[in-house]
């Protein structure tokens, strides 16, 4: 496959006096499958455009397989892009929209024929390609996006949010299928969301973006469970959130005095002393009555509130202090089900907080 | 109930109004009798084949039909593109190129009749076929934009950013995917350009001069001297002609939504 990584170098642009995208860094390898998430209006769009060269970096460089792509017209660059309403030639059958690329390429017509064919079967659309774009279902116009974008067989596969208007059963289901498909093709591949869902499913790895600036990059287990700020650790998923202060070193870790006055201990964790900090704790690893309490931090309290969400329920416990913590439950696991107001003891490891700054 | 029927009734004399001049001018054309008159006396069809031996006539209707056709090819063009580069580009003093594109359409005829001729007399460019072109441009070419950019605004940038991702160079993007979209704004745009050139009146008659005149002028000094039903047997196969022609764009594209 001919796969070619990407990388911005300090990528900067501004809309008139707006800076839509400050100073990106980021590296993609031959064929790793990358998600930019963050909030509407970071400058995801942005930096996704100019990596297809509909807009012009204001400074720094972006390369494309090694080579400065920056000067290179979109129609020189051998991408392909799916955009987020998919853009598809209205006046065009399903066939031909498939084929544009070929034919601006000036391939033979056999060729053409045979390779849309071919297209059409991977995205197993077989029987629809003399329909137009109005006539079909909003997941087969995803497909129909997709088959165009990756019959060139580009270097690049970039997506705009492609699935935001799909119902989140397909949608789902797409995103699996958009998986299986890059890894088959092995084409290096950039997708922008703001689905934090979407992200984790489809990634090797997740690009957190905030008002223009790359936040954190990581798998996406390390952006999950390793979140280096609020701002990521709240976009990607519930947590419990502890206010304190730094106290300074202890054996088990960074030494945190919460706001009811209780003291933990964080392991792996590092901050000035005197520095107010966060302790983030993902609820599904507050274990709620654990049978076996050793080695666990433990609080009391009692529960406030239930949502029960079918294959989880979520239990906001009011604990000692006044705080409220979150707890997800798996059901079907045979445990106890609490009811409102149970007194229930909390449970979770010291090595599942994190710490950081706090906003 | 009885507003709307008073609606109904004051529709119908509008019309009735507006049609009139139409419903005389065509029972006249196929009158038996020498002067023009209505109501006609017998039925013949002698004065559309006297249309032939009025060779004034013809030669006029034939330089119209050319200065039309050749106004109106030229607005496509340049109406077309002046259109994309107004409504795609952001560039200093785009508004008020907007604005000049469609001054014609607002100033006084008589106005813009005699600068015309002011500018193009000392180009020696009067009693011209290509001075009279020059002048039909001026005035058809709003009416080119207007329908162009009603049709542009319809066609996504994203279909044109997808061509160029696709390896569609701009001008590729543009002949392949935007202006086969913009095929009723082109097919709207030319009619009008058409019918207003064929019957561009004001303007004309400033640049028209013996050996060069256009159909509505001709008929005009054929009237000076002549009263008899060729007038009217002409401007019946011009309403023909007319009504043919926005039917056919009606019935291909839909002319209604060009005035929406
Ligand atoms: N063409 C433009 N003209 C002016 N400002 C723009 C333009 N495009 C984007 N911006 C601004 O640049 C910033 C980043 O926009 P961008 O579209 O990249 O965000 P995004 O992360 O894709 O958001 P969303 O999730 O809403 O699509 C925003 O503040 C936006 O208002
Ligand atoms: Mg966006």
């Amino acid at each position: 496959m001919n796969a070619k990584g990407v990388a911005l170098l300090g990528v900067a642009k501004w809309y008139g006096k707006v800076p839509a995208v400050q100073g990106v860094d980021l590296e993609v390898a031959p064929g790793e499958m990358v998600s930019l998430l963050g909030p509407s209006g970071c400058g995801k769009t942005t930096t996704l455009r100019m990596i297809a060269g509909l807009e012009v970096p204001d400074a720094g460089e972006i390369r494309i397989g090694g080579t400065r792509a920056n000067e290179v017209p979109p129609w020189r660059r051998n991408i392909g892009m799916v955009f987020q309403n998919y853009a598809l030639f209205p006046h065009k059958t399903v066939a031909e929209n498939i084929g544009y690329g070929l034919v601006m390429r000036r391939r033979p017509r056999a060729e053409i024929a045979t390779r849309v064919a071919d297209a059409m079967r991977q995205v197993r659309l077989e029987g629809l390609e003399d329909r137009i774009p109005s006539q079909l279902s909003g997941g087969q116009r995803q497909r129909v996006a997709l088959a165009r974008a990756l019959v060139t067989r580009p270097d690049v596969l970039l997506f705009d949010e492609p699935l935001a208007a799909l119902d989140r059963k397909l949608r789902e289901q797409m995103q699996v299928e958009i998986r299986l498909l890059q890894r088959e093709v092995g084409i290096t591949t950039i997708f922008v969301t703001h689905d934090q869902d979407e992200a984790l499913t489809l990634s090797d790895r997740i690009v957190v973006m905030e008002e223009g600036r790359i936040v954190q990059a990581g798998t996406p287990d390390e952006i999950y469970e390793r979140p280096r700020s609020h701002f990521v650790s709240d976009f990607i998923g519930m947590m419990n959130a502890m206010r304190g202060t730094a106290t300074g070193q202890g054996a088990g870790g960074l030494l945190v005095r919460l706001a009811g006055g209780r003291e933990l201990a964080v392991p792996e964790a590092a901050a000035a002393t005197g520095s107010a900090v966060e302790i983030m704790l993902r609820p599904e690893k507050v274990q709620v009555n654990p049978p076996q309490a050793e080695g666990l931090v433990l609080a009391q309290g009692r529960v406030a509130h239930i949502v029960y969400l079918g294959a989880v329920t979520y239990l906001h416990v009011t604990v000692e202090g006044g705080a409220t913590m979150l707890a997800m439950q798996a059901n079907g696991q045979g445990m106890p089900a609490p009811r409102l107001g149970d007194a229930v003891t909390l449970g979770w490891r010291a090595a599942d907080m994190v710490c950081f700054a706090a906003p | 109930m009885t507003a709307r029927r008073l609606l109904g009734a004051y529709v119908a004399v509008v019309m009735l109004f507006l049609a009139l001049p139409i419903a005389v001018v065509i029972p006249s054309a196929f009158g038996e009798g020498n002067a023009l008159a209505f109501p006609p006396q017998g039925f013949s069809l002698k004065w559309f084949a006297a249309i032939l031996e009025r060779p004034a006539l013809l030669a006029a209707a034939a330089n119209s039909a050319a200065i039309a056709a050749v106004a109106t090819g030229v607005s496509l063009v340049v109406g077309t593109l002046s259109a994309f580069a107004l409504r795609r580009y952001a560039f200093p003093g785009r508004g008020a190129l907007m604005a000049l594109f469609m001054a014609p359409l607002v100033f006084p005829a008589i106005v813009l009749a005699a600068a015309i001729a002011m500018v193009l007399a000392p180009m020696g460019l009067v009693r011209n076929f290509w001075g009279l072109v020059l002048a039909h441009i001026v005035v058809v070419l709003p009416y080119v934009v207007r329908t162009v950019s009603a049709t542009l605004a319809e066609v996504d940038r994203a279909w044109e950013e997808a061509a160029l991702t696709l390896g569609a160079s701009p001008w590729r993007g543009f002949t392949s995917v935007t202006l086969p979209l913009l095929r009723p704004g082109l097919v709207a745009g030319a009619t009008f350009s058409l019918i207003i050139s064929f019957d561009e009146f004001t303007i004309s008659l400033f640049l028209v001069g013996s050996g060069m005149m256009t159909l509505p002028i001709e008929m005009y000094n054929y009237a000076e001297y002549s009263l008899d039903p060729v007038l009217a047997a002409v401007s019946t196969l011009l309403i023909l002609l007319t009504t043919a022609a926005v039917l056919a764009v009606e019935r291909t594209v839909g002319l209604g939504k060009q005035f929406s």
